[in-house]
């Protein structure tokens, strides 16, 4: 990847060379997030197996993953072998319910079900940044007031009545806080963050490509 | 306002509705509605990401070109992939550090080009700024802002040497930088969550909503 | 206990309560005030507006479920903007839960205001894994990493595609996300192969991207709800998050209203403490 963005690739590994590492990539990367399920799988299944508490739900869990899982993996059309095995059973019309298209069941289960839950359980964290803000927030310093007075402002300018009531001093505060607040102090800590953060990615990319970082393998 | 709905839409939006609620039953105390929700969540969640790797890796990057387009060397990213699985088994662990070198190896020269080229290199150029007299003094005070920000949040960052005399002072500065900047990010951070809030009010008010008055 | 100490130990549940009610007062009474432009909207209003008529250009659904209520609105503002255009659109995701059903589900709903058909004027990559070497990966050929679309036609067969072949025939990438992905769209995508990104975030991811825009890698930035709702307002088309607006206000209210209760409580308690 290094040697690719200095030099033209094509002409030190033949054609496609760095085409096919991506590709590859992409494929083993996509084995990696499996992972993660076998290991749900397999702990909420020991959890109901034993009976332990609350193995109902652990269950529900498991249902729900096959649930989900098994009409996606299921043949689409009489296209592959599988798919003629499969609709010599049941009709070739049910092949719309399967696969991950449009009007599939998993299509279905993903809008109806965990896209309202994924939305509702990130929607109550509105509740709890309001009872943070009543009680946590507080001046109990200079710096604390800074931090402050500048999430007020900005939680004013960012909405219509907030940037309504700003006017009232001048037409120009909205404009100003964008300018030098945004623009100016944010946009100086933030790049002070990118440049800071992107030197530490440099160095431990670097670190594993000379073999000196071997964490993620293991070793130490 | 919603047009007549069918018993199967009908139906749709009380299930979203149910399970909406369900889960902000647990503003008031942890309850069966949202164990039940919950559990639900996290196992269609997973599902979810089982049936996407199946279709959109196995069937389309695999399968596929193997099958219909003898792409036979396919099978390499293939074994790769399935190596992965030795991890599940501690006894087969190593097995897999082939398939993980691979994928961070790859990942990690691609991190050492952007984060040099695309963020290093980028970021510092444009405070490169030549200040001209017809600039106005906004221009200018905001690229001495930006210059000064930079630096002194860099040297609070810095923790090699302790803060002390010009470097103390220096950090002394990028904290009040930090300061300010984190607090326009709260302020976004607000902003957001509210945002979320309200698109789940908004169904039920109006889809929920429309529904019981089509009802009722 | 004093009046003051009763105030901060209130219940937290009332807390939410108000929290509600605020968000759904506006819905029953609107207030309408009117939505302040930011340039960095403008800016990338005027970039997709600038492209010739059937540009072609990608439009990212770079974002979980989680967030659609502040991401949704930028996405389909954009599609409107684009297919009232006659631009060819290209969406990919590179978020594993959810980001390819949201794009389908999007893309078809907007296509279908305009009609617009699948395979000749917008096209859904899907997923794939690995998103920084699927940048790349796009760079030299979207063949080599999608072979097929989001519902598995191969590329080879939809028309749009045959004159698509990698970021060299993408005249601007709009980015929708709500996470890091953004990050790589710029420090990979518009840094090395040279071609506009602009981008609509969520509000949390928003402030980071001042620094992009700033220094000129990205080309205009929709900043949460706030932002999408300004991008409607540009596009003379109101939708959810111009609708929005008003509980967002209320509720921003609200909070500012909860932190000085909160902080006079605290002033109030250490003066007693001390005498």
């Amino acid at each position: 990847m290094v040697i690719s963005f200095f030099f033209d690739n094509e002409q030190i590994f033949g054609q496609k060379a760095e085409e096919f590492v991506l590709q590859w990539v992409t494929i083993v990367g996509g084995f990696a997030l499996v992972l993660g399920v076998f290991s749900i799988v397999r702990v909420n299944a020991r959890a109901v197996a034993m009976k332990s508490r609350d193995w109902p739900f652990k269950l529900m869990t498991v249902v729900s993953v096959f649930a989900m899982a098994v009409p996606a993996m299921l043949p689409v059309s009489k296209s592959s072998n599988g798919g003629k095995v499969l609709f010599s059973i049941i009709p070739e019309s049910w092949g719309s319910l399967f696969g991950t298209g449009p009007n599939s069941i998993y299509d279905w289960l993903f809008n109806y079900l965990d896209s309202p839950m994924m939305e509702t359980m990130f929607a109550m964290l509105a509740f709890f940044i309001a009872s943070a803000a009543y009680r946590a927030f507080r001046a109990r310093s200079a710096d604390a007031t800074l931090l402050l007075l500048t999430a007020l402002l900005v939680m004013l300018w960012r909405v219509p009545m907030g940037e309504a009531f700003l006017r009232l001093f001048g037409d120009s505060v909205p404009d100003y806080i964008n300018t030098f607040i945004m623009n100016g102090f944010n946009v100086a800590v933030q790049r002070g963050i990118i440049i800071g953060a992107a030197l530490g990615a440099a160095s431990m990319s670097l670190r594993i490509m000379l073999g000196i970082e071997r964490t993620y393998m293991g070793k130490g | 306002m919603l047009e007549n709905l069918t018993f199967v839409e009908h139906f749709q939006i009380w299930l979203r509705a149910f399970l909406i609620l369900s889960l902000f039953s647990f503003l008031y105390k942890d309850n069966i509605f949202y164990k039940f929700s919950e559990h639900i969540f996290a196992g269609l969640s997973a599902g979810y990401y089982v049936g996407l790797i199946w279709r959109s890796v196995i069937v389309q990057q695999l399968i596929n070109p193997m099958f219909d387009n003898s792409e036979w060397w396919l099978v390499f990213p293939g074994i790769l992939g399935v190596l992965m699985f030795a991890r599940l088994k501690p006894k087969w662990t190593w097995v897999s550090r082939v398939s993980l070198a691979f994928v961070i190896g790859n990942t990690a020269g691609i991190y050492l080009i952007s984060s040099l080229h695309g963020m290093i290199f980028k970021q510092i150029a444009p405070m490169m700024v030549s200040v001209n007299q017809g600039d106005g003094l906004e221009k200018i005070l905001l690229a001495l802002l930006v210059i000064v920000g930079v630096i002194t949040t860099l040297v609070y960052f810095y923790f090699s040497k302790e803060h002390k005399g010009a470097l103390g002072v220096t950090a002394r500065v990028g904290i009040w930088f930090i300061m300010i900047a984190f607090g326009a990010h709260f302020g976004y951070t607000v902003m957001g969550r509210i945002s979320l809030l309200i698109g789940r009010a908004e169904f039920l008010f109006y889809q929920w909503g429309g529904s019981l008055t089509q009802i009722f | 206990m004093g009046f003051w100490e009763r105030i901060a130990n209130i219940d937290r549940r009332w807390i939410y309560l108000l929290v509600a009610l605020s968000v759904t007062l506006p819905m029953i009474i609107a207030m309408k005030f009117p939505i302040g432009l930011t340039p960095e909207a403008k800016q990338l209003f005027n970039a997709i507006d600038a492209l010739p008529d059937s540009s072609a250009v990608m439009l990212t659904f770079d974002y979980y479920p989680s967030t659609i209520a502040e991401t949704e609105p930028m996405s389909v503002a954009a599609l409107r903007h684009m297919f009232s255009k006659d631009m060819h659109v290209l969406t990919v995701s590179n978020i594993p839960l959810g980001g390819p059903s949201i794009a389908e589900r999007v893309t078809r709903a907007v296509a279908a205001e305009f009609g617009k058909e699948y395979g000749i004027d917008y096209v859904n990559l899907g997923y794939r894994a690995n998103y920084v070497a699927v940048m790349h990966g796009l760079a030299s050929s979207i063949e080599s990493i999608f072979m097929s679309d989001n519902t598995g036609t191969p590329l080879r067969e939809l028309p749009m595609m045959q004159n698509i072949k990698n970021y060299d025939d993408l005249d601007f990438i709009y980015v929708v996300a709500d996470n890091a992905t953004v990050d790589y769209w710029i420090s990979i995508v518009n840094a090395q192969y040279d071609i506009r990104v602009g981008s609509g975030v969520t509000a949390v991811v928003a402030p980071k991207m001042y620094a992009f825009v700033e220094s000129g890698q990205m080309t205009g930035l929709l900043g949460g709800m706030k932002g999408a709702a300004e991008y409607e307002k540009l596009l003379g088309k109101k939708g959810t998050a111009t609708r929005g607006m008003d509980s967002q206000s209320l509720v921003h209210l609200l909070v500012i209203f909860f932190v000085i209760v909160g902080n006079i409580g605290y002033f109030a308690s250490r003066k007693k403490e001390k005498k």
